[in-house]
């Protein structure tokens, strides 16, 4: 029996080798169309919550795969990552309601998010990248984006503060089948952009410094400016995150830009695994679905209602006991795998 | 003058709170490496625990010794089964601390609840003198009295005692104090607590002096003490005291003549001082 699974595995991985340009095996393309396939009917079989918490999925993988790209690819830890994924919110919300509800100004918030994620980016990195290292970083940040959470509850003609930002989004977006596909066509949008930059010269430089910053400066690479377009790209993408969130739930409020929604992207890449990329998505996967459960699970007890006591315990577990994440793990039980077929074979 | 008066006195009362949370968090970070996430959660802590123990005995002095002695007990738990198990690992460090500030400040919340708890000042400190246009809160002097106080307590035993001098021998090298035979560890847990117990006590001096205490004081009070720990450099205890007086005073004036800039003010002040001296102004120029 063993035999034969080990046979099978050789047999995936002799294909990986030979379709390697694709990087596809025929284990992971059934894969794939099966997910595919699932998640193409799902939103037809299900009802109303399920349709909500699987787009909910989809958009905040897209977070927390631009979480990853800072901490995963540069080893910086931001705190204030919240600020472009709450901002973005915000002003699809603000652009919605004081502008007109229709696609033209919608295009515009789309716009007015990646200028401001941007220039948001190009301060943050001014600030952060200046000196100390990941601690004073983290410092900073988290000072940061309290500052910008502060700012929104204070501005009330604006963003309504604490009480929140509801507002209609255009037709396009009102029916839940079609945001939900839209969502998913996000996701794989984002990811494949994202990859392209991982795969790109530019992304094996921010490895190089995540493994070894002074030696990435040794070989002549001016890291702070990697740096700072590795925060550019995950800064846009999760202001992009934003404002999708925001076309999804019509609404925005000062959670969106706490330190605990950073926390949430960065939970996402801890359980999938960090500096994976994929791991987002499983992570994103993860903590929705074990939010859900624990949700209905309020009738039982009321402790269950209280998300974030599991949220923390979750994350600090993760960290105590697997840092790798659940893809982390799945490449090095891969890895020793195929170390033990070699052997097998001497 | 009466005005510049009371806002000196309220910057400086403002600077005292700031400090009793920023010199603990400050030294743990030059001692240990550590920047400990849940030290606001440890203020909240005290906050809650002071209000609980105040309210129910009705002893001002009851409720500080509550706080101080029950943050220092959660300190050592934290240290001991938690920070304990990522030292040399910068990045579990900051990421486990993070997990149990939302774990702590969630168990705040399921003990005693989501709504603000309202606690008055206590009788003998409740008054205020004036002088013309100026108000001179007693209880602010009170705080500044206590700062010094654990100012001048601080310093005594950074330079004058023998487990100051391992300490500050241990900010510079402390894999050289573990070769001279040290047990560097039993310091790290010193310290550590010892920061949780001055971020109680600081807690317990903030709920009355803004007259109750909500979930969120904690992570407001541990953002104003990062910004003193990175304008007065990693690890100076003098850099965290002069830095919180600066920002309090600092505070004071703006929230009184352009209160419209008072959030953004401190981060300006931050973003200057990382731009012409990224170590701080009292950096020991260490890269921990």
């Amino acid at each position: 029996m063993t035999g034969l699974f080990y046979n099978l595995i050789e047999m995936i991985i002799k294909r990986r080798k030979v379709y390697k340009n694709l990087s596809i095996s025929i284990g992971g393309l059934i894969f794939f169309t099966t997910l595919l396939l699932f998640v193409t009917i799902l939103p037809h079989v299900s009802g109303f919550s399920t349709k909500v918490l699987y787009s909910r999925i989809f958009i905040l993988a897209v977070y927390g795969m631009s979480y990853d790209i800072l901490r995963g690819y540069t080893g910086f830890i931001n705190l204030g990552h919240a600020i472009f994924f709450g901002s973005g919110a915000y002003i699809v919300g603000i652009f919605l309601t004081h502008f007109g509800n229709n696609l033209t100004v919608l295009a515009l918030a789309i716009l007015t998010v990646l200028i401001y994620s941007s220039l948001a980016a190009l301060i943050m990195g001014k600030i952060v990248f200046k000196g100390g290292g990941v601690i004073a970083a983290a410092m900073v940040t988290m000072a940061l984006g309290e500052i910008v959470r502060n700012v929104a509850e204070r501005w009330r003609e604006v963003t309504m503060g604490a009480d929140g930002l509801p507002f209609r989004v255009p037709d396009m977006f009102r029916d839940r089948i079609m945001i939900y596909y839209y969502a998913f066509l996000f996701l794989i949008i984002m990811t494949l952009a994202l990859r392209q930059f991982i795969l790109s010269p530019t992304g094996r430089v921010l490895l190089a410094i995540r493994e070894n910053e002074q030696r990435a400066i040794f070989l002549g690479f001016d890291t702070k400016k990697y740096k700072m377009i590795a925060l550019q790209v995950a800064g846009l993408s999760a202001g992009l995150a934003g404002a999708m969130f925001a076309l999804l739930n019509r609404f925005a409020n000062t959670d969106l830009l706490t330190v605990q929604q950073t926390l949430n992207a960065l939970l996402m890449t801890l359980v999938g695994g960090t500096g994976t990329l994929y791991g987002a998505i499983v992570g994103s996967a993860f903590i929705s679905l074990t939010q859900d459960t624990l949700l209905d699970l309020r009738a039982v007890h009321p402790i269950f209602d209280r998300w974030l006591l599991f949220f923390g315990s979750i994350y600090v577990l993760v960290v105590l006991f697997m840092p790798s994440g659940f893809v982390g793990l799945y490449n090095s039980k891969m890895a020793k795998l195929q170390v033990r077929l070699v052997q097998r074979k001497k | 003058m009466d005005i510049f008066l009371m806002l000196l006195i309220n910057g400086l009362a403002e600077g005292a709170l700031i400090f009793l949370m920023a010199s603990g968090l400050s030294i743990i970070l030059g001692l240990m490496g550590v920047v400990n996430f849940s030290h606001g959660t440890l203020f909240l802590w005290g906050g809650y625990l002071f209000v609980w123990a105040y309210t129910n005995s009705n002893s001002f002095i009851l409720g500080i010794a509550s706080a101080v002695i029950g943050t220092f007990i959660l300190g050592a738990l934290l240290e001991v089964l938690f920070v304990r198990k990522t030292y040399g690992k910068v990045t579990a460090q900051i990421l486990i601390t993070l997990g149990l500030m939302i774990v702590f400040t969630d168990l705040v919340r399921l003990i005693w609840g989501a709504t603000p708890l309202v606690v008055a000042r206590p009788d003998f400190l409740a008054g205020a003198w004036r002088f013309g246009g100026a108000v001179i809160v007693h209880y602010r002097i009170f705080l500044i009295a206590v700062g010094i106080t654990v100012a001048i307590g601080i310093q005594l035993l950074l330079t004058k005692t023998k487990i100051g001098m391992i300490i500050r021998a241990g900010v510079q090298r402390s894999d050289m104090v573990e070769a001279l035979g040290i047990n560097i560890k039993i310091y790290f847990t010193l310290v550590f607590t010892g920061g949780a117990a001055l971020a109680g006590l600081g807690g317990a001096l903030f709920a009355p002096l803004v007259g109750g205490i909500s979930s969120g004081a904690g992570m407001s009070n541990q953002v104003l003490a990062f910004i003193v720990v990175v304008i007065g450099g990693m690890g100076s205890f003098i850099g965290s005291a002069i830095g919180s007086v600066f920002l309090g005073l600092m505070g004071a004036l703006i929230a009184w003549y352009v209160p419209q800039l008072a959030i953004v003010a401190n981060v300006t002040l931050m973003a200057i001082v990382l731009t012409f001296k990224p170590s701080g102004l009292f950096g020991l120029a260490v890269k921990k």
